[in-house]
């Protein structure tokens, strides 16, 4: 059938987009060839990363997080609950992804309750978050963390956007403080100490985190290895890699579902390695939005 | 083992207890200053930028104060329901709150008519007749609710639909005052919204003077009536030159 001269004479706009939206995958293989992505970037780099601490004023702890064009706000608010009897001195957080249905209008987008699940067991097997820290009065009342996550741009890499934020915002979470009261629930402390009340928590402002998890997810196709893919490399080249790694390089969780590419234990290994290297970026970033919020 | 499937415990918000209504909105007390310095005749700055959100035929961003919205515009496109015949062209609208956006968690679901506010405000302006056999989406996301969030979601949404080159005869801008005691506040915040004694939101189309939708809620004397109507159109005037700047200045940003 007549290409339009794949030898690659694509000097025109017009027939540029046109191979583009007819084959994308030679499109993109001509690109890796020269170990280039569309986009400009080499393979093993991921898209420009940015972070806002503190979005919402009416949650508890916030964030937005930009990786590329994919954007995720994530907001924290607490509520109290009585702990359960098996574990008296530990409070609870519920994770949430939504994908709004201004990013994909009509049914709900199939990839949410897979990045929901991801992101609640990679928070809460990492140990970033010691639930004994949430409790209150023990056996009474503790700490439940709401942790909401929207969607507001969906362009690919959304679980490594979300974990992001969502880690700032336990980062930058404030907790209020408390008092019981005479009816044995627990309110909000007046500032200047006008109630006879003791604080319950006058110390604990702030969660102390342990080790953070960070992730990066890989495309593999043939030999290549694409470090943050895009929405458009997500649909083409269906094998994606997720690993999560803490702040001391340990694994938290490798996620490889399915795809047409079988990964041998070298490309694991590369993957790993990409995402090291992603964890020290990410650190850098999560650092400097941090105290970039402490100087008030 | 943190996250028990199934069994959802319970929770409530540790608020302050009841707020006690404050004794000074009887006659007129002209020197109550609202929380945020405003004057009562004035709104808060507005902010608005479009096509925040590139996978939408159109889309806008409008922060008022602590009110952040988004709206998405899909369409005019095709859809199941639109299978039958008919000259003109559907509008669809939905409004959500996320959870995270009022003070107290899931109370955004206390506002579900607001979709058909959106719907009964945006379809005297469009042109249903230039889209006939399709659908257009509009679906709005309140991110943080700051009060006056239903004339903020109008608002936006006519951005977006200018964004998305859908035909109408005007913008449509949106503004609500409220009434608190003798003395009328325009654009209230949450905290006034919850002592109002009654409420007027008044959307229309700014250059051509109409009115597409007037909602009033509470007591109202009369002479109070007219001089909010015209607090509201004056403030829907200037809105709408607002909302025109910016439409201005993103389709000149993109020309460069």
């Amino acid at each position: 059938m007549g290409l339009p001269n794949a030898s690659g004479d694509l000097s025109t706009e017009v027939e540029l987009d046109a191979f583009r939206r007819l084959f994308p995958l030679r499109f993109f293989e001509k690109h890796l060839l020269e170990s280039i992505r569309p986009d400009a970037r080499p393979l093993g780099r991921a898209r420009d990363t940015t972070l806002s601490l503190g979005a919402v004023a009416s949650a508890n702890g916030s964030a937005n997080a930009k990786i590329g064009s994919t954007t995720m706000l994530a907001a924290i608010k607490m509520e109290v609950m009585t702990p359960s009897l098996e574990t008296p001195d530990e409070g609870c957080i519920a994770i949430d992804f939504h994908m709004p249905p201004i990013v994909r209008p009509g049914r709900p987008a199939e990839a949410a309750p897979v990045v929901a699940k991801q992101l609640s067991d990679t928070i809460l097997s990492s140990g970033m978050i010691n639930l004994k820290e949430l409790s209150l009065v023990s056996g009474k009342a503790a700490w439940m963390a709401y942790l909401d996550i929207y969607c507001l741009y969906a362009d690919g890499a959304l679980f490594d956007a979300a974990l992001l934020a969502a880690v700032a915002a336990f980062s930058y979470l404030e907790i209020p403080v408390v008092s019981l009261n005479d009816d044995g629930k627990i309110v909000l402390s007046e500032e200047q100490g006008l109630s006879d009340r003791e604080p319950v928590n006058k110390e604990k402002r702030k969660v102390n985190l342990g080790s953070i998890p960070f992730s990066l997810t890989c495309i593999l196709h043939k030999n290549y290895i694409l470090a943050d893919p895009t929405a458009e490399e997500e649909s083409i080249m269906e094998t994606s890699v997720t690993v999560v790694l803490d702040s001391s390089s340990q694994l938290v969780s490798l996620y490889k579902p399915g795809g047409p590419v079988l990964a041998y234990t070298s490309a694991i290994q590369d993957c790993i390695a990409l995402t090291r290297q992603r964890v020290m970026e990410l650190q850098m970033i999560l650092e400097e939005a941090i105290s970039g919020m402490e100087v008030d | 083992m943190a996250a028990k499937p199934g069994s959802a415990p319970t929770t409530y918000s540790p608020n302050l207890g009841q707020k006690t209504r404050p004794p000074i909105f009887k006659d007129n007390d002209l020197d109550w200053v609202r929380p945020d310095g405003r004057g009562f005749h004035q709104c808060r700055p507005a902010f608005f930028r479009t096509g925040a959100v590139n996978s939408a035929s159109g889309s806008a961003y409008a922060e008022l104060g602590n009110t952040k919205v988004i709206v998405s515009v899909f369409g005019p496109r095709e859809s199941k329901k639109a299978m039958m015949y008919s000259d003109t062209g559907r509008l669809n609208c939905n409004v959500s709150y996320t959870t995270f956006g009022t003070p107290v968690r899931g109370q955004g679901s206390d506002h579900k008519e607001f979709s058909s506010m959106l719907h009964k405000a945006l379809e005297g302006a469009i042109m249903l007749e230039s889209f006939p056999k399709t659908t257009v989406d509009v679906f709005a996301l309140v991110l943080e609710s700051g009060g006056s969030d239903l004339p903020v979601v109008i608002s936006c949404a006519s951005l977006a639909l200018a964004d998305a080159g859908i035909m109408m005869y005007d913008l449509v801008a949106a503004v609500s005052v409220a009434c608190l005691g003798k003395n009328l506040v325009i654009d209230p915040i949450l905290e006034e919204e919850s002592y109002q004694d009654g409420s007027l939101m008044l959307t229309c189309m700014p250059s051509r003077y109409e009115v597409t939708q007037l909602t009033f809620t509470g007591e109202w004397p009369t002479p109070d009536i007219n001089e909010a109507m015209q607090l509201c159109l004056d403030a829907c005037n200037k809105l709408g030159k607002v909302m025109r700047t910016c439409l201005k200045e993103a389709a000149s940003a993109s020309q460069e």
